[in-house]
């Protein structure tokens, strides 16, 4: 192994090696250091990958490389990772959860989605998509002392393995019609691929349409959750949204006017903003009214990547910004609650005053996903709309932002039942732990700050698609 | 002096003084004259600049009329600038925010006694965002304070009001997010056709304004701004949420909401609207004007009807604005002088009026009509001001509102006379609704024991103030229709 393939690699090392490391110390000393080490594993990743000197480009053979592109993303989900250990940890203690595989798992799923941020061709990147969606069938299930949560991993596990034959046959489609799995060269290429390369990309987009829960590949995405547990869905919606994201945007832009995708890729946006919009409405389930929201805000990120050019740069912005508003929604909801899990909307009522700090977090996250400014909800939303009447798609722009007045409505639900009723049994609702106060805190800042002051997020995700 | 931000710290000063409320959060002793003397600083500063300004010469780098101006870079990505500047109808508008603010936190003085420090973080909250609604030139920006100023009003109504509290304030919230939502599909696309037609991308009113857009999408353009500033307004037939926001809301939240959310639709329209649009503006003229004709006659017909003082004063209110409204679509020095003094003086009424109902209302915990009657005897110094301004709302010669209405009409008649023939019976009818709320009010022999202290000392000097107000606009205008004077014509193109 040359250096430079080890400095290309080390980002992703120290994930993998904090997972094993997290995993073996737990079966010697079984105590609470897991979720310190992940966090450190975390923060020196986010370090390294914005901070390391440029370097030279790794050899293709390697599989992964080093670009800004990678940086941007590896960062990102270190960040999210973190952030969902500061709030697995005093969670799962509530819950009774025990072991050190929980936050082991977090650290092998950010490691996944690390490979598929910096993948280079088709194989690494099937490989980091499989290892992000292994750990969640693990996590998604962790919760013992609840079926749903069990119920939730088998759904999950058995739509993901769906979807990753779909993407597996759809790179191996790739591969026969172009003879590469490097992927700017099999994209390149696969424009001369006829039929089968199309057939191929179809194959793929169904994969991925699974994975981001565009409408009407999104039934999974209520069940799992609702039935998960509550940090581990703030991981799921941040991080694996973003690492399905990252994943659109490795293909999509070099494949230049995504031609005779469009009509598809329409219709998931134009089905995935109404249907999940709608369906959240009357919702009384939080977590399933949040997971409704998640289809239709994916539906948003379906227009940017259609509308291509600057949707590129909205649709990595969004992602950024789904991340901190889905970890400060769902991370609010893990920290309120106790042994039993918070289930209604109704169950917020006055919460607002007596937990002031999570009603906070969790109203400006409420806001932030209905995009009302300044909060980086509504810069990503003005973003993606930009870009879609700038790529010509006035009329699927209207209809979204329709869907976004009407989704108002269901985010408003949530903020009433807050500051606006009257509180019964508030004193079983837990006060945030230092670290959920700190994830929390991180989180809620980061909207309010990236609302007012997008610039150079926006820059800089310009800048990693060039 | 135009060294110092002036206009920043305008807008910023209430977030400043929400800032300063949190150390005392618990403590309603202390909330209280913080955020009242944040909101009087204001003030202060609006009174100065209203005395000091007209005289001042155009900022350096700004177009004519504006005196104050501020342009920094905010986000370059999209071209997006933070700048602000100040013209005649800012300077107003501006004026009218700080000092409506100050009468919103004095009548809920004593009302508000939970939840102190959020009620005045709140209207401080409000106050920036309303306040940047009027200084904002750029249009991001500009979305950006009117979508922010929303949020307090829904939590005012939601939390401090009575009644469907939570149906009104939702509704409210959604009515208007819905129109402004295609707004801000709207400004993106006066960008991309400004931008694709000239080669400069802008969102800067200012370099907007110079090439208006003679695109096949202008008028549809146009109809997204119009809605979201007619929904505001309220025009009819979009402004069924304002009785019930009006009638639910608490007595800050129902001041506030007329003097000033109704305002920032009809400023809309002046400062955007027919700017960017002169063209597009013109082809929606006359459904602009029957939908304001339409409205004035309709919302005096309903609020006759009513038999809650608050939902009568706020039908009283769309019948109002309807006046500005049809002022604007003659779109002629006049009658726009007229519609925007007759905003700063609906501003001034009516939230005295709403003010009155509202410690009517503190008093006897009704706002019912038949519950009320011989208020004259009970409470005479209350009962003066309530015809005052009852007889102001009604349009009388001599006080506010007459001086706006006379002007308006004048305009109009020019332009569209039949507009104006029918207008003419709207100030008519107003005194229909109006005499039978004086009559049953305070005249009628009491029909119920109620208990009826008279004003206080706080409440009576904030009445005198708003009373001197209403008078002095109403015998000696020029002051206010001076300043008015440039922007006006520049507007409207008659500039010498």
């Amino acid at each position: 192994m040359t250096t430079t393939e080890l400095w290309t690699l080390i980002p992703l090392l120290i994930l993998a090696c904090g997972s094993v490391l997290v995993l073996m110390l737990g079966a010697i000393v079984p105590g609470r250091c897991g979720t310190a080490i992940g966090v450190a594993a975390c923060a020196g990743t986010a370090l390294w990958a914005l901070l390391a000197p440029p370097q030279p480009m790794a050899p293709p053979t390697l599989g992964v490389t080093f670009t800004p592109f990678a940086r941007f993303f590896l960062a990102f989900f270190a960040v999210t990772a973190g952030l969902s250990l500061l709030l697995a940890h005093d969670h799962a203690a509530r819950q009774g959860l025990k072991g050190e595989e929980y936050p082991a798992t977090v650290l092998f799923g950010a490691f996944g989605m690390g490979v598929v941020a910096s993948a280079a061709n088709f194989l690494t990147l099937f490989l980091g998509l499989e290892a992000l969606t292994f750990a969640f069938y693990i996590l998604v299930a962790y919760d013992h002392n609840r079926p749903a949560s069990g119920e939730a991993g088998l759904k999950y596990l058995l739509m993901g393995a769906v979807s990753a034959a779909f993407v597996a046959f759809g790179i191996a489609l790739l591969y026969g019609a172009t003879g590469t799995l490097e992927i700017g060269r099999a994209v390149a290429a696969s424009a001369a691929g006829g039929g089968i390369a199309l057939a191929g990309w179809g194959l793929l987009l169904a994969g991925l349409a699974f994975k981001i829960s565009l409408a009407p590949a999104h039934l999974w995405t209520p069940d799992i959750y609702q039935g998960g547990p509550t940090p581990v869905v703030a991981f799921l919606a941040s991080g694996s949204k973003g690492a399905a994201i990252a994943l659109f945007l490795l293909i999509l832009p070099p494949l230049g006017g995504i031609g005779p995708l469009r009509a598809p890729l329409w219709g998931l946006a134009f089905l995935s903003m109404t249907v999940g919009n709608l369906a959240a409405l009357l919702q009384p389930n939080v977590k399933r009214m949040l997971a409704y929201s998640s289809v239709a805000q994916m539906g948003y990120v379906a227009l940017a990547l259609l509308s291509g050019g600057r949707g590129y740069e909205a649709a990595a912005f969004y992602a950024v910004a789904y991340g901190a508003m889905g970890l400060a929604a769902f991370g609010a909801l893990a920290s309120l609650e106790g042994e039993t899990p918070l289930e209604q909307v109704d169950d917020l009522r006055g919460l607002g005053y007596h937990r002031p700090f999570q009603g906070v977090v969790l109203a400006v996250a409420m806001l932030a996903l209905a995009g009302i400014p300044p909060t980086v909800g509504f810069a990503g939303k003005f973003a993606i709309f930009f870009a879609a009447l700038k790529g010509g798609e006035a009329p699927l722009a209207i209809i979204g932002i329709l869907t976004a007045a009407a989704s108002a409505y269901y985010y408003l639900r949530v903020v009433v039942n807050l500051y606006m009723k009257q509180a019964d049994e508030a004193g079983s609702r837990q006060r945030p732990t230092v670290a959920e106060a700190l994830s929390l805190g991180i989180a809620a800042l980061a909207i309010i700050i990236l609302g007012i002051w997008p610039g150079p997020l926006f820059d800089l995700a310009a800048a990693i698609l060039l | 002096m135009t060294s110092y931000p002036i206009l920043t710290i305008l807008i910023f000063l209430p977030l400043a003084g929400c800032l300063c409320l949190a150390p005392v959060w618990s403590r309603r002793a202390a909330v209280r004259p913080i955020a009242l003397g944040f909101a009087v600083a204001e003030l202060a500063l609006a009174g100065w600049l209203l005395v000091t300004a007209p005289g001042m010469p155009t900022a350096p780098g700004a177009p004519a009329g504006y005196f104050l101006w501020e342009d920094a870079a905010w986000i370059e990505r999209f071209g997006i600038r933070y700048l602000l500047g100040m013209d005649g109808i800012s300077l107003l508008m501006g004026a009218l925010t700080a000092f409506i603010t100050v009468v919103a936190m004095a009548v809920s003085w004593r009302a508000v006694t939970e939840r102190t420090a959020l009620h005045y973080f709140l209207i401080l909250l409000m106050e920036s965002g309303i306040m940047g609604v009027f200084l904002a030139l750029d249009l991001v920006l500009f979305y950006l304070f009117w979508e922010v100023m929303l949020i307090p009003m829904f939590f005012l109504i939601g939390i401090w009001g009575h009644g469907r509290r939570i149906y009104s304030a939702v509704k409210f919230f959604l009515y208007t997010l819905a129109g402004s939502l295609l707004m801000l599909l709207a400004i993106i696309g006066v960008y991309l056709i400004h931008g694709d037609a000239t080669g400069t991308y802008t969102f800067a009113l200012p370099l907007l304004a110079k090439a208006p857009i003679a695109h096949a999408a202008a008028p549809w353009l146009f109809g997204a701004f119009l809605l979201a500033f007619a929904i505001k307004f309220p025009l009819f037939p979009v402004h069924t949420w304002l009785p019930d926001a009006h009638t639910d809301a608490p007595t800050a939240g129902s001041v506030i909401l007329a003097a000033l959310l109704l305002k920032t639709g009809a400023y809309g329209l002046v400062r955007f609207g027919y700017p960017l649009f002169p063209e597009a503006a013109r082809g929606f003229t006359p459904l602009l004007s029957v939908l304001a004709v339409v409205g004035i006659l309709y919302a005096s017909w309903i609020a006759y009807a009513q038999e809650d003082m608050k939902r009568m004063v706020a039908y009283s209110s769309v019948g109002h604005m309807g006046f500005v409204a049809l002022g604007i679509a003659s779109w002629s020095p006049v009658a726009l002088s007229g519609s925007i003094l007759q905003m700063v003086n609906h501003g001034v009424t009516t939230g005295a009026l709403f003010a009155l109902v509202g410690m009517l209302d503190e008093r006897t915990d009704t706002r019912e009509l038949a519950a009320y009657g011989g208020v004259w005897g009970k409470a005479p110094k209350l009962a003066f001001f309530f015809l005052l301004f009852a007889m102001a709302s009604a349009g009388l010669p001599g006080l506010n509102n007459f001086t706006g209405e006379f002007l308006i009409l004048a305009g109009v008649f020019r332009t569209t006379p039949a507009a104006a023939a029918i207008a003419f019976i709207g100030i008519v009818l107003p005194l229909i609704y109006t005499v039978r709320l004086v009559q049953e009010v305070l005249f009628q022999t009491e029909r119920q024991p109620l208990q009826l202290p008279d004003v206080t000392l706080r409440e009576g000097a904030l009445l005198a103030v708003l009373a001197l107000i209403g008078v002095s606009i109403g015998v000696h205008p020029k002051p206010l229709l001076d300043i008015l004077k440039v922007p006006v014509a520049l507007l409207t193109g008659t500039a010498p």
